[in-house]
């Protein structure tokens, strides 16, 4: 049905007509003033005071002082939890405890921003606004293997790469001049957007979707403006039109990813083990390719030239003649395998089917002419040769493919493919006279057919006047033509051949990652991007090209204008909001809201800041220290602010702590919690990067429309490693992670939900994980904890809250283990199950009793508010 | 001890989150609801709400209306004619290449009841339902793929990120239950449909208005059960210490988050039962069993009917089902018209009829919104994908057969019509976004209002389109 015309004409004229002024107004927008580091105000509240304390001290009501600073244990694990996403062991809570020296806090943190949990607890975050996932999205969600840029963002935070660099490589590493393997890889960043396969979808209306989606990240990443409306209409509360809307994708529309199933273009992104042993086989192989690229002695070509005449004349006096096909079929049967077994004509004395002529299917063509599933279908001729010759005959099929000659099979390939020429070579030796060819393919679903024809044995007309010319004595000419066959087939080069094919192979088993990149087209193949009228791709309006909206800062006349110009155009120090956004994401990181409270959105629709000049001081910081996030979060957690208690003021009416009268209190993120409940009982596995693992997940999870994929659970530490490394199904992400508000990274996400549900309770209670950790937490506290319950109840509070329990608690913990054993001594066998059902048997130094106990306890600590908070 | 926490006693999570400026704005008490707050009263509506709770039958990949509910002679007339050049020619087909030929429909249709209406003959319980339904032979959609299709139509948007119809009721209205989850999806036919998850995620709201899937295999709610070697008690005294020891520390610090969690473990540990409960259907009577073709134990459409009717009694606001199984393109015997649509109309005609008849006896029909229906119609045309012998259809965005029963709909109406061979709509156009804005009118909420603010711009489930169809209201 269409539109109603008037109506919509009627809106968009009325829309236009506000456009100019929305653009004028809106340059005095507070975030798109130019960013001016403001001096911090004289202040005295506190003794420990930073810049940063006093623009938040210069905003309290009069009266108000801050709160004062939390405990050493807790501001240990906010430090620990806030940095690195892992809990203080009890080690590092000594340390921080007895340390004499009035910088203990400084060094605590120096040392956790160094540690390799900062890189994998800031990844996490990253990866989020990145929508990096290892599958495709859309309806088949197959798999995608784009690890390897997950693990380029973890190196990137380890080695606290500048955001400005961060920025160019990941959105242009592929331009830069001389680009480095990784900054190449960098570029999978605007390949995580997704890809769809399912049939009869036009893959043009998904790579534009693709690319809209890139242009919507990168203003939200780094700008944090919403332009999305601009995609379909002008905007009277946007300041951006849809011609400029359009010019942005233009930056984006010249990639050569077209939305193809296997992700093209990819490249190979070996780990850094594997960069080495390709290094040896690179060498090697250089060294033969030269050895090969050596020209043959006379006496060697003039050999070779022989050889090539004497097989040319054989098979000319062989005199190969073929008979038309004849066809019988379709044989269907119940699937692929028994089509494929069932011999449906009598196959090695095929006379007896019923057969019709085929004299149309002619030799050097594809005919896909099976369409049945599961069905098999025959095909014969006949060959008659006036000499016995060696011949090649070359074949194509979908899918599998059986060949006889004279009753023998000669052939056999159960593959599954789409037909294409040549894609097997069958060698036979034809005696002279009549031979009989039969031959089976069988089509498992979807089109089906065969092609075929006869090799030339190597020698085609031109390679055959060479060889002539040369044996003649006068082929200079000819001699490179001839030369080049002697490298690819003669005998003699055959040892050195087969030496390169070995390495190639050697290369192939490294099974090296290939990930999805950014590559550009060339000059002869860009694209002409056009407006799209209301959004469909159908529809095209003007011809724009790459530019950005005049509402920004200039660009610069030296910067080129592709993806290169716009990630430099973004890191430039006149765009006032890639150093805010920043910065307001750091600060939401550690206090759960952000300076703007809408982290997604600095224009005239999203939040005020609630401190202005700190945002601004803030984000010059950032900038003047060379864009690092690790001094920028130093800065930030070694202020008064972020290390004040966090109990709520009863003389301060601000419940959501806009003031920073009080420290941060926020959930943990879905990662930090699994991650922190196994370090705290000892499983959590410290391997790094590679492929995304498996640990358990119910049944059933997965059931996805057409692919069979399963989740197969990891076995050894894997089971065990940090969530970062947790497999990602767009479609499906792993469920208890989605209890805790993970996600699916469809598109890029950038602020996390921290809801508090029913749900949740049941994870922490009762995922085999989470239960698994409270059992070995409990072998932990028995064997480590202590002798008496006291000992043990004061163990087990530390190593999973960082503090000492109160003698309340204490006696309340006690009182359930008392319960508790009295239940386990009743029921020996429940009491086993307890304790061992998830970390496996028991050990024989540990009393069952006070396991069982131990493991409901436990399952008690790791499900307290303050556990899955932190304070 | 804080001082604050003697007020905190008094503090609900519904003021802490009505003040919390989380932009949750004045409509979100759904997760209130959740929140175990005692005694919150439901939303406020717009208006009086016609239907209380909603059973949205989606028959994932979309039956045929020619098929079905709404008959072509003429097509049949024209069976194996080339189809008309004007009719395709400008047509972007999921499958279909060059010049597709007509397909009238193999199985005989009768009408029925009072209404007259007609129905195909292999649906002969539904036949003695007609005069219950609303019949919308006049629906439509812009996409002609399945999971954009059911994207559109369960969150007003082709693509993914929008919160989903359940979603919406559910931050809109919240739920009578406090035991139970307001908006629960439940999957027959072996598969979820093609949109996944996100046909009833929740998008851009908060995450607790997502629709909870209640498995047919294994656990109901995942992580449900407690871990093994456990008992009720021996949960509840765990319970029970996790609230003492948040209560003191809660002392110390006066956070209601804190306060908010311990309810909200009281009504996890009541859903371990609640959830079980509702979801036994062993305990209904063999003769209802029986009616249904239920059969306890297994994974079927019936038994999910079944289990609708025992949730919608329970008070559960919104339950979704998808029937996987109706992408009938004609490749093979798996997916023609006849053998697999037959088979399909033998799962599903009698538990639909034994749903309607049983919310009626019962006096839910009245209050209990019944839609059935797919994302898309199917061409007129036969496939005929790759010379395919079998008889099947493509995809076909431009008409479509939706059928709604109670909750305040007109019983034995029939909305709408399409021409000759079912091609286009000849009157009463229902667009997807109508029938979304109808379907919360009927609910007592004006699908212009109910909007949420997200990336600056207030949201809805009807985007910027729909419009309530008063024709089809009692």
């Amino acid at each position: 049905m269409p539109l109603s015309p008037p109506v919509f004409v009627a809106t968009a004229v009325a829309l236009l007509a506000c456009v100019a002024p929305a653009q004028r107004a809106a340059a005095d927008h507070w975030s798109w003033r130019p960013l001016v580091r403001p001096a911090p105000p004289a202040t005295g509240s506190v003794d420990d005071a930073t810049p940063l304390d006093a623009f938040v001290a210069a905003r309290l009501p009069a009266g108000v002082r801050p709160a004062p600073a939390a405990d050493r244990a807790t501001l240990l694990r906010r430090a620990s939890l806030d940095l690195t996403g892992l809990p203080p062991t009890l080690a590092e809570l000594d340390a921080a405890e007895s340390d004499p020296s009035p910088d203990w806090f400084a060094r605590a943190v120096d040392r956790l921003l160094a540690s390799p949990g900062y890189a994998e607890r800031w990844a996490s975050w990253w990866l989020d606004l990145a929508r990096y996932a290892d599958t495709q999205g859309y309806e088949k969600d197959n798999r995608r293997t784009i690890w390897r840029y997950r693990d380029f963002v973890i190196d990137a935070f380890d080695r606290d790469l500048p955001f400005d660099e961060f920025t160019i490589w990941q959105l242009a590493g592929d331009l830069l001049p001389d680009a480095t393997p990784e900054q190449r890889l960098a570029t999978a960043f605007h390949r995580n957007t997704m890809t769809n396969t399912e049939g009869g979808t036009d893959d043009e209306e998904f790579r534009v979707a693709a690319v809209v989606d890139r242009v919507n990240t990168t203003l939200e990443v780094w700008m944090a403006t919403t332009i999305g409306c601009a995609q379909c209409h002008d905007h009277k509360y946007d300041p951006i039109t849809q011609r400029e809307y359009y010019e942005l994708f233009a930056f984006f529309d010249q990639t050569a990813d077209a939305d193809r199933d296997d992700d093209a273009p990819t490249i190979e992104t070996p780990t850094p083990e594997q960069s080495a042993q390709l290094a040896a086989i690179d060498t090697e192989l250089a060294r033969l390719r030269a050895r090969l690229a050596a020209p043959p002695t006379d006496a060697e070509r003039r050999e070779f030239a022989a050889a090539l005449r004497e097989r040319a004349e054989q098979l000319a006096a062989a005199d190969l003649q073929l008979g038309a096909w004849q066809h019988a079929g379709p044989f269907p049967a119940a699937s692929f395998r028994a089509a494929l077994a069932a011999a449906a004509v009598a196959e090695t004395a095929p006379a007896a089917a019923q057969w019709s002529d085929q004299a149309d299917w002619t030799d050097g063509r594809i005919w896909n002419v099976f369409p049945e599933p599961n069905a098999a279908h025959y095909l014969r001729r006949r060959l008659t040769v006036a000499a016995d010759c060696e011949v090649e005959l070359l074949f194509g099929s979908d899918d599998a493919l059986r060949v006889w000659l004279d009753g023998e099979r000669v052939h056999d390939n159960p593959t599954s493919r789409g037909a294409a020429l040549d894609q097997d070579r069958v060698a036979v030796h034809l005696t002279a006279g009549e031979h009989e060819l039969l031959v089976k393919i069988v089509n498992g679903g979807g089109p089906g057919g065969f092609a075929f024809r006869v090799g030339d044995g190597g020698v085609d007309a031109a390679l055959l006047a060479a060889a002539r010319g040369v044996l003649a004595g006068d082929g200079a000419a000819e001699r490179a033509r001839l030369d080049d066959a002697w490298r690819d087939t003669a005998p003699t080069t055959a040892p050195l051949r087969d030496a390169i094919a070995a390495l190639d192979a050697e290369h192939a088993r490294l099974a090296i990652p290939r990930t999805p990149v950014m590559v550009e087209l060339p000059a002869d193949r860009r694209r002409t991007t056009r407006i799209h009228r209301r959004g469909s791709f159908l529809d095209q309006g003007d011809v724009v090209s790459p530019g950005v909206p005049a509402l920004f800062h200039d660009w610069r006349p030296e910067w080129p204008r592709d993806r290169l110009g716009l990630a430099r155009w973004l890191v430039d120090p006149r765009n006032p909001l890639t150093a805010r956004v920043l910065a307001n994401r750091l600060w939401e990181q550690l206090f759960g809201t952000g300076l703007v409270a809408t982290t997604e959105e600095f224009g005239t629709q999203g939040e005020p800041p609630s401190h202005p000049e700190l945002l601004d001081w803030l984000a010059s910081e950032l900038v003047a220290n060379g864009w690092s996030i690790k001094r920028t979060l130093r800065t930030i957690v070694l202020s008064h602010t972020w290390r004040q208690d966090s109990a709520l003021r009863t003389d301060v009416d601000d419940p959501h702590d806009r003031l920073l009268a009080r420290g941060p209190a926020r959930r943990l993120e879905a990662e930090t919690l699994r991650d922190q409940a196994l370090a705290v009982a000892g499983l959590l596995s410290p391997k790094r990067y590679g492929p995304s693992v498996m640990p358990p997940q119910p049944d059933g999870v997965w059931s996805v429309v057409y692919s069979g994929d399963r989740w197969i659970t990891s076995a050894g530490e894997d089971r065990h490693r940090r969530g970062v490394y947790t497999f990602w199904r767009r479609t499906s992400p792993h469920p208890a992670m989605v209890a805790f508000d993970a996600p699916s990274r469809e598109f890029c996400v950038l602020r996390r939900g921290a809801t508090n549900t029913p749900l949740q309770a049941l994870v922490a209670w009762n995922d085999p994980e989470f239960v698994e950790a409270a059992q070995a937490l409990a072998r932990r506290v028995l064997r480590d904890g202590g002798a008496t319950d006291d000992e043990r109840v004061d163990f087990a509070v530390r190593t999973v809250t960082a503090r000492h329990p109160s003698p309340a608690e204490s006696a309340r913990l006690q009182a359930l283990l008392a319960e508790e054993r009295r239940a386990a001594a009743a029921d020996p066998d429940a009491a086993r199950e307890l304790a061992a059902s998830f970390a496996g048997p028991l050990p024989g130094d540990l009393d069952l009793t006070d396991a069982a106990a131990w493991t409901v306890a436990c399952n008690v600590l790791l499900c307290l508010d303050e556990v899955i908070r932190r304070r | 001890m804080n001082p604050l926490w003697h007020s905190l006693r008094d503090v609900t999570r519904r003021t802490f989150l009505r003040d919390s400026g989380l932009g949750l704005g004045g409509l979100a008490l759904g997760d209130l609801m959740r929140a175990g707050a005692t005694g919150t009263p439901d939303r406020v509506p717009h208006h009086r709400p016609r239907a209380r709770s909603v059973i949205y039958l989606h028959m994932a990949g979309s039956p045929s209306p020619l098929d079905t509910f709404d008959p072509k002679p003429k097509l049949r007339e024209l069976d194996g004619q080339p189809c008309p050049e004007e009719l395709f020619k400008t047509e972007r087909f999921a499958f279909i290449k060059g010049v597709p030929r007509l397909l009238g429909a193999p199985h005989g249709f009768a009408q029925h009841g009072q209404s007259g209406m007609w129905v195909t003959e292999l649906m002969p319980h539904t036949a003695t339902i007609v005069d219950e339904l609303c019949m919308v032979r006049s629906m439509y959609t812009d996409q002609f793929n399945h999971a954009p299709a059911q994207l559109l139509l369960q969150t007003g948007s082709p693509r993914l990120g929008r919160p989903s119809m359940g979603a919406w009721v559910d931050y809109g209205l919240g739920s009578p239950n406090r035991d139970l989850p307001a908006f629960v999806v439940l999957i027959s036919g072996g598969k979820v449909p093609s949109a996944g998850r996100s046909a009833w995620g929740a998008g851009f709201l908060p995450s607790v208005h997502q629709g909870v899937q209640l498995r047919s295999a294994g656990e109901p709610v995942l992580y449900l059960g407690d871990p093994p070697g456990m008992d009720r008690a021996q949960r509840r005294r765990t319970v029970d210490a996790m609230r003492d020891l948040d209560e003191l520390r809660l002392a110390e610090h006066g956070d209601p988050e804190t306060a908010a969690r311990i309810a909200q473990y009281e009504l996890a540990y009541r859903m371990q039962t609640s959830v079980p409960d509702v979801c036994d259907i062993d305990r209904e009577p063999q003769r209802v069993l029986d009616a249904y073709g239920a059969t306890p134990g297994g994974a079927s459409f019936a038994n999910n009917c079944l289990l609708a009717r025992r949730l919608v009694e329970s008070g559960v606001r919104f339950v979704q089902l998808y029937d996987w199984g109706w992408d009938l393109h004609g490749t093979g015997p798996n997916d023609d018209l006849m053998t697999q649509f037959p088979k399909k109309c033998r799962e599903t005609d009698r538990p639909v009829a034994a749903l309607i008849k049983d919310l009626k006896a019962r006096g839910l029909l009245d209050d209990t919104l019944v839609v059935w229906g797919g994302e898309f119609g199917r061409t007129p045309m036969n496939e005929k994908r790759n010379g395919s012998t079998f008889l099947g259809r493509d995809h076909h965005p431009h008409c479509f057969t939706v059928w709604l029963a109670g909750g305040g709909t007109r019983a034995g109406h029939v909305h709408g019509a399409t021409d000759e061979i079912g091609y286009h709509i000849t009157s009463d156009p229902v667009h997807v976004h109508d029938l979304q804005a109808t379907v919360l009118y009927l609910l007592g909420l004006d699908h212009e209002r109910l909007t949420y603010r997200f990336q600056g711009r207030d949201y809805r489930l009807t985007d910027v389109h729909g419009r309530v169809v008063e024709a089809l209201l009692a």
